[in-house]
């Protein structure tokens, strides 16, 4: 981290350097990356984004306003992020060249970087200028989701952070503020622990407004589910690995507590809501069906329905805009949870073309516009951006949110991110889901303890230790 | 008249006599290519040591294949993959025989049923799972709904969750989809049995559950055989509707052999440990397919 604070600060300089002798009318990164793109015209970059409405960005914003400034074609190969990392890593593995610039989640750095897959983006960050701009991105995600080892991989392009969503004219409600501190004994408020939360599901749900109303709903669906373990794990203190014999800790009391913990939640939740999904969560939010919720910066958005909703048909017409209010989650130190970084892949023919691209998108002037769009999920990611009155304008509560999430940034922990991070992953999501099937919470940790260990003995206890004691030196990888 | 002769040259003669290699020459080619070269490839990296980690192409002698019979979770791969097979395969051969045994007799809108019943195995089967999942849906999906109508209260099954659940759920889903399958080629075997002994041993007053066993069954054996067969290989690579589904989980409760050997390959980038698995299956499976047409060939 200290090594690319030191860059950014030194890179910092070279930008002014570079700024100033650049050709006039040519002042900002974005203009000087157009400036430059131009002798590329014809050009047809092959760029993979996530599926979905991620890719409503460079399909119906970015990419055409791109081609438009530079001739030059962007060609959106969509997948779906949990085909990402395998479709990037096997494309390299191929040397096809099929894709130009790459979007990787910042926990897939170490591994990308390590098998060549991506190309140093530093020279090309000095050569056109980019680094004053750099230093805007929060440090939270400048320091510890763009370089590995000293260089820098991706541009961070995202502002993911797991925060809360809860009905403020519920939780302000006098009645209702009465009614629960006589049973709990204490005001409602946004939860500072767990044990509230599951105090505050619990009272929505036996006191629902209407019919259909449960006090929360949270993302438990394989694929995102690690995430809020790991949030919730930190949190509550504990921690993924011996650091001397990197034998996995997961399956500790803590561990144990935190899916038994949903489980006994589960009873104040929808029916089925086990299994629900970052949709079903969001539908049920929107119709106004829940007290309280966890999801990444959009809903934010959407709640107070501002903007194009044609692209967003599939989801409710927001019910809950000017009701809502933003907080962090219990522990006030939120998951980062995936983010994307724009990198370039090592095996472009069009590697500063690509570049030139990311650093248009990622420059402060366009990634404000990108984090505004209604039908995008591009999250605030600069203080410019959460310090934006134009933004801050945008609804009523908007000031209140981007607070919210620039707390988020400050305090957020970072996704596991060692070598082989993703089997980890996967064997992780694996005990939960089978908890949730009904396996005892703590054989199933277990048998994924004994997988970690067999996981970090095929990467090399050695290696893996220097990658986890790289990751823990970062301040934000457990709670300060 | 040959072209040999009539150039009567040493290499027309030469050609006259290849000229049938050369014919299928770029089919051979085109075999070779699609199907020996990865077989043999898979056999290569199966003894190198390729992951997500490591690129050594060295050889590891027996490293992937040692491996193979210390994973429990592979093993229990295969278990679920065996007893789906035996209890799905004989379902759909008996909801398959029942249907084109109904559709032997003349019926109004025969062709209109027909079509209607062979549309899900005509539909992609990660499309029929995708589809299932809906259908299993526990908040909006019609299962759930019309066993809440029989019922009278809502019935707060999650089929992709629970436990005693999750396998029937996938069954019912590969039967629906392939039942069809089974029934299309029954029936035209059916159809094709010697209709003046099936009248002759009526006549004779044969029962009809003894004309089905000693004059239909034979005349369709060698179909049956095949289907059967085709079915049961079908189901040992069971990868499309779980992974709609259940994508094996919850845990590795669903897990088939070829999800596991997906998520080792493409997930974990084990990549000959992978190699190692399918050599071994594709090996096994050629011995079953053998020794199963063997069979065939001797019952005709």
């Amino acid at each position: 981290m200290k090594k690319t604070a030191l860059f950014t600060a030194l890179g910092s300089a070279t930008a002014l350097l570079l700024a100033a002798s650049a050709p006039a009318g040519a002042q900002s990164a974005a203009d000087r990356a157009v400036e430059a793109a131009k002798q590329f015209a014809g050009t047809t970059l092959n760029i993979t984004w996530e599926a979905g409405l991620q890719a409503n960005d460079p399909l119906n914003f970015s990419g055409p306003r791109w081609e438009e400034l530079t001739g030059i074609k962007i060609n959106v190969v969509e997948v779906p992020i949990n085909e990402l990392f395998t479709k990037t890593l096997a494309e390299h593995r191929a040397s096809t060249g099929a894709f130009d610039l790459l979007n990787v989640v910042p926990a897939w750095i170490p591994d990308l970087a390590e098998a060549g897959a991506l190309e140093p983006l530093d020279d090309f960050i000095d050569k056109h200028g980019y680094r004053e701009e750099l230093a805007d991105i929060a440090p939270v995600y400048r320091d510890n989701q763009m370089a590995y080892r000293g260089t820098i991989y991706g541009l961070p392009d995202d502002g993911d952070v797991l925060i809360m969503y809860y009905r403020k004219d519920l939780f302000g409600d006098a009645a209702h503020q009465a009614a629960f501190k006589g049973q709990f004994g204490y005001d409602l408020a946004p939860p500072d622990t767990w044990a509230q939360f599951k105090d505050i599901t619990q009272y929505f749900t036996e006191n629902r407004p209407h019919d259909g109303f449960y006090g929360s709903a949270m993302i438990r669906s394989p694929g995102l589910i690690h995430y809020y373990f790991e949030e919730r794990f930190r949190v509550e203190g504990g921690e993924f690995f011996d650091a001397e014999t990197m034998k996995a800790t997961i399956n500790s009391d803590i561990g144990v507590g935190v899916v038994e913990g949903w489980i006994a939640e589960h009873e104040f939740m929808p029916p089925g809501a086990e299994a629900w999904g970052p949709i079903e969560v969001l539908n049920a939010w929107l119709a106004g069906d829940l007290a309280i919720m966890g999801w990444w910066p959009p809903p934010g958005r959407w709640s107070a329905g501002y903007g194009d909703f044609e692209i967003l048909s599939f989801v409710p017409e927001s019910k809950v805009a000017g009701k809502v209010g933003y907080a962090l989650p219990p522990g006030g130190a939120p998951q980062l949870a995936a983010g994307f970084s724009l990198a370039v892949s090592s095996d472009s023919k069009n590697k500063e073309a690509a570049y030139l691209f990311a650093q248009w998108l990622n420059s402060r002037e366009v990634s404000l516009e990108r984090v505004q769009l209604p039908f995008a999920l591009r999250d605030p990611f600069r203080t410019s951006h959460f310090e934006s009155p134009e933004y801050q304008n945008l609804w009523p509560d908007a000031k209140d949110y981007l607070a919210t999430l620039q707390a988020g940034a400050e305090t957020g922990l970072l996704d596991l991110s060692i070598r082989n991070t993703f089997a980890y992953e996967e064997s992780l999501t694996r005990a939960i889901t089978a908890a949730f099937g009904g396996d005892d919470a703590k054989e199933a940790l277990d048998r994924a303890a004994e997988e970690w260990d067999r996981i970090t003995d095929r990467v090399g206890v050695e290696e893996q230790k220097r990658a986890y004691g790289d990751w823990i030196a970062k301040p934000n990888a457990y709670p300060n | 008249m040959s072209v040999a002769v009539a150039s009567g040259g040493g290499f027309g003669r030469w050609a006259d006599r290849r000229f049938k290699y050369l014919l299928i020459l770029p089919a051979v080619l085109i075999l070779l290519l699609v199907g020996v070269f990865p077989f043999i490839n898979i056999l290569i990296v199966s003894f190198q040591d390729i992951s997500l980690i490591f690129e050594d192409r060295s050889f590891h002698g027996l490293l992937n294949y040692k491996r193979l019979f210390t994973e429990a979770r592979l093993w229990q791969a295969i278990l679920h993959t065996v007893i789906f097979t035996l209890v799905a395969l004989p379902l759909e051969l008996v909801f398959g025989l029942l249907m084109a045994l109904l559709f032997l007799e003349p019926i109004r809108g025969r062709q209109v049923f027909l079509a209607l019943l062979i549309i899900p195995t005509v539909i992609s089967p990660i499309v029929a799972g995708a589809t299932w999942r809906l259908m299993f849906d526990n908040q909006f999906g019609p299962i759930n709904q019309i066993l809440g109508w029989a019922a009278g209260e809502p019935v707060p099954i999650i089929w992709i969750v629970q436990k005693g659940f999750v396998w029937p759920a996938i069954l019912i889903a590969e039967i629906w989809q392939w039942t069809p399958f089974m029934f299309l080629l029954l029936l035209a075997a059916l159809s094709n049995v010697d209709k003046s002994q099936v009248e002759a041993a009526q006549i004779d007053g044969a029962s009809n559950l003894r004309i089905f066993f000693r004059i239909v069954l034979p005349a369709i054996k060698p179909v049956l055989a095949i289907v059967l067969l085709i079915r049961a290989l079908d189901l040992f690579r069971l990868f499309d509707v779980v992974w709609a589904l259940t994508q094996g989980g919850p845990g590795t409760r669903t897990e088939t052999l070829s999800t596991y050997a997906y998520v080792q390959g493409f997930q974990q980038f084990e990549t000959s440990y992978t190699s190692a698995i399918a050599f071994v299956v594709v090996v096994l499976l050629s011995i079953v397919v053998v020794l199963a047409l063997r069979r065939v060939e001797i019952a005709r």
